[in-house]
């Protein structure tokens, strides 16, 4: 089996030493650090969200494999960052004010990184204005999170902000956690909604294509 | 209709107890966990940590009930999830059959005693005297180990939040130094004062004629609010809630040895709580580990057969071979796929039956496991219909859970967990008048 195929198989299996050790194989045998990337972490995080879909793995084995992958990503960031590697995108996340659940959130986060976007985890417990400022600092996507009813109220006061910031347009904004629906998605006018992990990045994969196609249809005009 | 609707929706003003409602509380209880029709459908509000109210609900529903004079606070019995007193008073004006009973020190390992003043969520409250009331300067309030403010925190209420929540304290792992002691030290044998203080507790509230709910900890294998440990000063182990849940995958066996030991001396301590107070509780609380998310189990069938159920099974044979105490168990979430095991592991109530994740439907799960185990919640979804449905729609669901859940008993009434803060109080007065009106046996059809 060669480097790529171990390092796949090794963060699917989440044993993150070995994960570590493909990557700088992989990287001593002179592959591209965005071809480990593309075809070894997040080729493995797509059989993950895949198995985690069937009810092959659940959220223990999933955050195994996700942090195998975040530990074989860090040997790759150097080189990903020299050699100008493409990123998906760049995606602010965060859990809502007076939330402190972060798991979810965490689990999200690291699902993206593991789909190739850069993600500006603000942690849990956000205030609107730094989801605004990190609009200001280059994020396409803002995804919110929270795991109370009596937070996810909260939500709505983010896409206010962004709103009064001016900055409505330009950014795709995704919600989920526990009593978040697609009906509270639509209420308050986020662009998008997951119900997991998995459907997370496909989520927010749909709402970046569409927010860079209303960019490229305003650009004329500007 | 209780005496308690018709004076407030005539006047608005005091409460007369319902009578005979204390004297039949305790059988009704019994009959329902037994699969039997009483006389009408037992309701549990505050019998446990999970059953209860967020302390500002409990002071509005109390103001909209008459209870109490405008102003008058209302006790924080419980400061991790903020629940409010659910005093006799609210007891008898709802037609409440459930107390609870348990040990002397809470969720923070200090006693609820020398209650102060104070004000939160717009409501006057009554904390205990460790309680921090001082913010810090961001506005958060810190929770301290036993209020020993030497020693980290360990809690924090955000400015914005309704409650607190573990500070994650962890200490780099490890794996070869890993002793199994580091994640037991917060159980041991129960105290003298604490049995003394729990048989004083049910010698109080036995007259009351209502069932006992039992909660004295210990049970909860890998419950994540506690794996943290709320009452250490300087915990050891695994702390951190996503090393604990990658333990269950990569650490298996020390988790095994972990719930091994902490079984051992949790059977030791209810043999010495059922010797002082014999059985005089209807039912105890066994467990609050959840294993289920939104849409689905948190851990495979497979896992929870191989590393909670045997424990589980352990703790209700024993339980049922010693005491005439039934078995509590809570897990929030999507356990569909997981009911089969958590039934044949021998538990007697389910709770909070949270119908509002996936595969949870009602009727589903009354026609499946409706004669082997008793639906102790299930009541009404607190996650969309009681804080932002109409008082209408949450008339209709009570009536329909009644009428589903209770059908040959095997159900007690009480919401889906914990009623948050912030819910309406019209939609709190609709719940429990539609309770009233419709716990009845015979149940209706429905139509």
């Amino acid at each position: 089996m060669g480097t790529l195929e171990q390092l796949h198989d090794a963060v699917v299996d989440g044993r993150a030493a070995e994960a570590v050790a493909e990557a700088t194989r992989g990287l001593d045998e002179g592959i591209p650090a965005q071809t480990l990337f593309d075809e070894g972490l997040m080729a493995a995080m797509r059989s993950v969200g895949k198995l985690f879909e069937e009810g092959e793995v659940y959220v223990p084995e999933m955050l195994v494999s996700a942090h195998a992958m975040t530990a074989a990503l860090e040997v790759l960031r150097p080189r990903l960052v020299q050699q100008g590697g493409r990123s998906s995108g760049t995606v602010a996340i965060g859990t809502v004010k007076g939330d402190l659940h972060d798991i979810g959130k965490n689990l999200v986060s690291m699902m993206l990184q593991g789909s190739g976007f850069e993600v500006d985890d603000l942690g849990a417990d956000v205030d609107s204005q730094r989801f605004v400022e990190a609009i200001r600092n280059g994020a396409e996507v803002v995804a919110l999170s929270a795991l109370l009813t009596t937070t996810m109220t909260g939500m709505q006061e983010v896409i206010g902000a962004i709103r009064d910031a001016g900055l409505r347009e330009r950014v795709g904004i995704v919600v989920g956690g526990a009593p978040v629906t697609q009906d509270f998605a639509d209420a308050i006018g986020a662009d998008g909604y997951a119900r997991d992990a998995s459907s997370a990045v496909r989520a927010v994969e749909e709402v970046l294509g569409r927010v860079r196609a209303a960019d490229g249809r305003r650009a004329p005009a500007r | 209709m209780n005496a308690v609707f018709a004076a407030t929706s005539a006047a608005g003003s005091s409460v007369t107890p319902a009578a005979g409602r204390g004297t039949a509380s305790r059988e009704r209880v019994e009959l329902a966990l037994a699969h039997q029709e009483a006389d009408r459908i037992p309701l549990d509000l505050g019998g446990g940590l999970v059953t209860g109210m967020h302390v500002s609900s409990v002071y509005k529903l109390r103001q909209a009930l008459g209870l109490d004079p405008a102003g008058t606070p209302v006790k924080v019995v419980e400061p991790y999830q903020m629940l409010g007193e659910i005093a006799a008073d609210l007891m008898d004006a709802l037609g409440v059959d459930v107390v609870g009973v348990s040990r002397p020190t809470n969720a923070y390992g200090f006693r609820n005693d020398n209650w102060k003043p104070w004000s939160a969520f717009d409501v006057p409250l009554l904390v205990p005297g460790d309680f921090p009331t001082d913010p810090e300067p961001n506005g958060d309030f810190l929770m301290y180990p036993c209020a020993d403010r030497s020693a980290p925190a360990c809690a924090r209420m955000p400015k914005a939040g309704f409650y607190f929540d573990a500070i994650i304290r962890q200490d780099p792992i490890d794996d070869e130094l890993l002793d199994v002691a580091d994640n037991l030290e917060e159980f041991g044998p129960i105290s003298g004062e604490a049995i003394d203080h729990i048989r004083g507790e049910v010698e109080r509230l036995l007259p009351t004629g209502r069932a006992i709910l039992g909660d004295f900890g210990g049970m909860s294998f890998g419950d994540v609010a506690f794996v943290p440990g709320p009452t250490l000063r300087h915990p050891k182990g695994i702390r951190d809630l996503e090393q604990w849940y990658m333990s269950l995958v990569t650490r298996p066996q020390y988790v095994y040895d972990v719930f091994d030991r902490q079984c051992e001396i949790a059977l030791a301590n209810l043999a010495r709580i059922h010797a002082a107070i014999g059985d005089t509780l209807t039912a105890v609380f066994v467990t609050g580990a959840d294993f289920g998310t939104q849409q689905g189990p948190l851990i495979s069938p497979r896992m929870y057969r191989t590393l909670f159920k045997p424990f589980h099974v352990r703790v209700n044979e024993w339980i049922h071979a010693n005491t005439g105490w039934k078995t509590f168990i809570h897990s929030c979430g999507s356990i569909w796929k997981l009911l089969d095991d958590i039934v044949d592991a021998g538990f007697d109530a389910l709770n909070p039956v949270q119908t509002s994740a996936a595969e949870m439907d009602p009727e589903r799960l009354k026609e499946t496991y409706g004669d082997r185990i008793a639906f102790w919640g299930g009541g009404i979804d607190t996650q969309h219909v009681l804080p932002f449905g109409t008082p209408e729609e949450i008339r209709a669901m009570v009536r329909e859970r009644l009428r589903i859940f209770g059908r040959g008993g095997g159900f007690v009434f009480n919401t889906i967990h914990n009623v948050q803060a912030g819910v309406p109080v019209e939609n709190l007065l609709a719940l429990y008048s539609a309770v009233d009106e419709f716990r009845a046996y015979p149940l209706g059809d429905g139509s």
